[in-house]
């Protein structure tokens, strides 16, 4: 009895770091065959500090949208959220320096302070929803991507915020030992999240609701207010991201990335997270996104057009999940082959 | 009891809802209620309506399709190129609808494959579906916009079944579709209520094991439900076309979730099981009206979009407590069994 439990775990352990190995060899084929096919554009210096410096925004995306889908459900409203914080804080910037002529850097942390409040007040409403009013995730934030999206449009009657000072650019497009500060910032976030979801209670009670809501209700945890925290958080990370990207781009639109629910998803599911929920990595979703930037570079490098991007990006995704479906039946065939045997 | 029942239906609030709405805008502005306004709010329902009814029946099953506006306009798009690149005859209004619905089925077909077929969560397979359709019609099948779509889609968008000039003197005008588009939802209710395909999609939506163990192949179901739901995106996406007098490759996408919004708010359930065709219409009638109409209330026109998403969060939270108070009262009534 014992001794089954044990290897239970092990192979649970194992088909983790599976999913992550099988997920570095397809890093590593997808960076040879771009180099290969466009040494003299993919494979530069030049790419790789580009690719350093988009990554991290749809990273921290794809994170928010993964803790969600741990629990079993997920968060549409990432974009929404990113948006509207974005946009808030780029308000007062831009308000306070029209005002004033020149901003200071207190100024700036206080708007970008009100961003990340935004989020997390986007985050708190969807927690309503799904948590205590018992709506559907899908549905939940269905609706408060339309909302936020709403409110972003009418707050800046629907035109775009641009011109952001100096110092606030500096954060998205300067670098911390030759290193861009996004990415960096997406390490330590991922660090963050990887710490919150593998090593404190909160991450565990994540993982048991994802693997059976059932069973973590019965067992009086609080199932509710651990799902509350996953899109408070989720609304966090979004609203940080939107930051990001403002400031790397120095502008903020009600419109901006539409295409990144779906790359999001992509790249999560991609990232061998288990859309029913109870299993992902934070790992694997860094490493998806990798992968899907050299695969956007690339074909940028190619000449390949942005809509053959998309429909890649589609492709993928429901080829990944074919292949997981098929997997997963081949496993079951035979582990019930193999108890029929013995 | 019954009275209370039918009162606190879904369909029924929403009616309440429309009346309300209709007095606070008629009473701010009388142009509201004129028949040109009413006849406006139908003409830009049509297209959303068939759209809907796909939508409905795919919700009423459990699952969710978010592909159904890019495979509208893929549809009447690539529908719109083959009669120009073959040279069909451009007076026909019949062979673009009949290209259009075909092309429909055969990528409602895809997500059938990948859904019936594999098993893939309906959400995360029609999402990329959906941008597979859309990346595969924008760099192989055309990214341009054309103005000059073949006559007789042309002159189909000016086909009015009523128009006459009204004391005012402004135009009224009922467009001819009314009459196809309302034996279509017709025809879908019928199919839902009083086929064994219908029921068995109320009974999918209940529970894949329950429908299973009725002797129902689940497969075969869901891959008609999509491939229905493909051709009456086509035939909306054509029409869209033929109504706006131009095939933009670029529209429509984005549009799913009015369609959704319009389709929960007319009751239908999204967990499955539960949902009514007259339910949506009323959703669509009420969607479109707002939208028509919010910049008569005094809204401007860049808060439409939020006041559209609120409108959204208290749809969805009214059902979701009617729903909490269902499920405490079933609760609380087998408890007492037990006792």
């Amino acid at each position: 009895m014992m001794n089954e439990r044990a290897s239970k775990f092990s192979t649970a352990g194992l088909l983790a770091d599976r999913k992550v190995t099988q997920l570095m060899a397809f890093t590593a084929f997808t960076f040879l065959i771009f180099s290969y096919f466009s040494s003299d554009i993919f494979f530069t210096p030049e790419n790789f500090i580009s690719m350093a410096y988009q990554v991290p925004e749809i990273a921290i995306l794809s994170i928010a949208v993964m803790l969600s889908m741990l629990t079993g459900g997920i968060d549409l409203s990432i974009v929404g959220i990113s948006n509207a914080s974005a946009l808030i804080a780029s308000y007062i910037m831009t308000q306070k320096m029209s005002e004033e002529g020149a901003i200071s850097n207190s100024w700036i942390l206080i708007a970008c302070l009100v961003g990340i409040l935004m989020g997390l007040l986007c985050g708190a409403i969807n927690s309503i929803l799904i948590a205590v009013l018992n709506v559907t995730p899908i549905l939940a934030t269905l609706a408060t991507m339309t909302l936020f999206n709403g409110i972003a449009i009418g707050i800046t009657n629907g035109v775009s915020v641009s011109d952001l000072p100096e110092q606030f650019m500096r954060i998205g497009n300067g670098t911390f030992f030759g290193v861009p500060s996004p990415f960096i910032l997406m390490l330590i976030i991922a660090g963050f999240v990887g710490y919150l979801i593998n090593r404190t209670g909160l991450g565990l009670k994540v993982f048991l609701i994802g693997t059976n809501r059932k069973a973590a209700q019965y067992s009086v945890m609080g199932d509710r207010k651990v799902i509350a925290w996953t899109y408070v958080i989720s609304g966090l990370l979004s609203a940080l991201a939107g930051l990001i990207i403002a400031s790397r781009t120095s502008a903020a639109s009600p419109d901006f990335g539409n295409s990144y629910i779906l790359l999001a998803i992509v790249i999560v599911v991609l990232g061998g997270v288990n859309p029913m929920g109870g299993f992902g990595t934070v790992t694997g979703v860094v490493l998806a996104t990798i992968v899907l930037q050299m695969v956007s570079s690339g074909f940028n490098a190619l000449r390949f057009s942005q809509f053959f991007y998309l429909a890649a990006q589609g492709g993928v995704l429901v080829l990944v999940m074919i292949l997981n479906a098929v997997l997963e039946k081949r496993r079951i065939s035979k582990s019930i082959n193999k108890s029929l045997g013995s | 009891m019954d009275i209370k029942k039918l009162l606190l239906r879904n369909e029924t609030v929403l009616i309440f809802a429309i009346i309300i709405f209709s007095l606070v805008i008629g009473s701010k502005s009388p142009e509201f209620f004129t028949l040109a306004n009413l006849f406006d709010i139908l003409r830009s329902s049509f297209v959303q309506l068939l759209f809907a009814l796909g939508v409905l029946i795919v919700i009423i099953s459990g699952g969710i399709d978010v592909s159904f506006p890019i495979v509208g306009i893929f549809s009447g798009y690539t529908a719109v190129i083959i009669m120009q690149k073959l040279e069909l005859n451009p007076e026909s209004l019949f062979i673009p609808i009949v290209l259009a619905v075909l092309i429909g089925i055969a990528l409602g077909g895809f997500n059938a494959i990948a859904i019936a077929g594999f098993g893939i969560p309906t959400l995360i397979a029609t999402l990329g579906t959906a941008g597979i359709f859309r990346g595969v019609m924008l760099s192989f099948i055309g990214a341009s916009f054309i103005s000059d779509i073949p006559i007789g889609l042309d002159k189909f968008s000016t086909a009015d079944l009523v128009k006459f000039e009204s004391d005012a003197g402004t135009l009224v005008r009922l467009h001819v579709l009314v009459i196809p588009v309302a034996i279509i939802t017709i025809l879908v209710a019928l199919l839902l209520s009083r086929t064994i395909f219908g029921r068995s999609v109320y009974a999918l939506g209940g529970g894949t094991e329950p429908t299973r163990r009725l002797g129902i192949s689940v497969k075969r179901t869901q891959a008609k439900i999509y491939m229905l739901v493909g051709g009456l995106s086509g035939l909306a996406g054509i029409l869209y076309v033929s109504l706006q007098r131009k095939a933009n490759p670029y529209d429509l996408a984005g549009s799913e979730l009015d369609v959704i919004a319009a389709v929960v708010l007319g009751g239908a359930s999204i967990m499955g099981g539960y949902g009514t065709v007259f339910g949506t219409v009323l959703g669509v009638l009420f969607i479109n009206m707002i939208k028509n109409n919010l910049v008569l209330l005094g809204v401007s026109s860049s808060w439409q979009r939020a006041a559209v998403g609120v409108l959204l969060v208290i749809g969805i939270t009214i059902q979701a407590i009617s729903e909490n108070r269902k499920n405490k009262r079933q609760k609380s009534a087998s408890d007492s069994e037990v006792a």
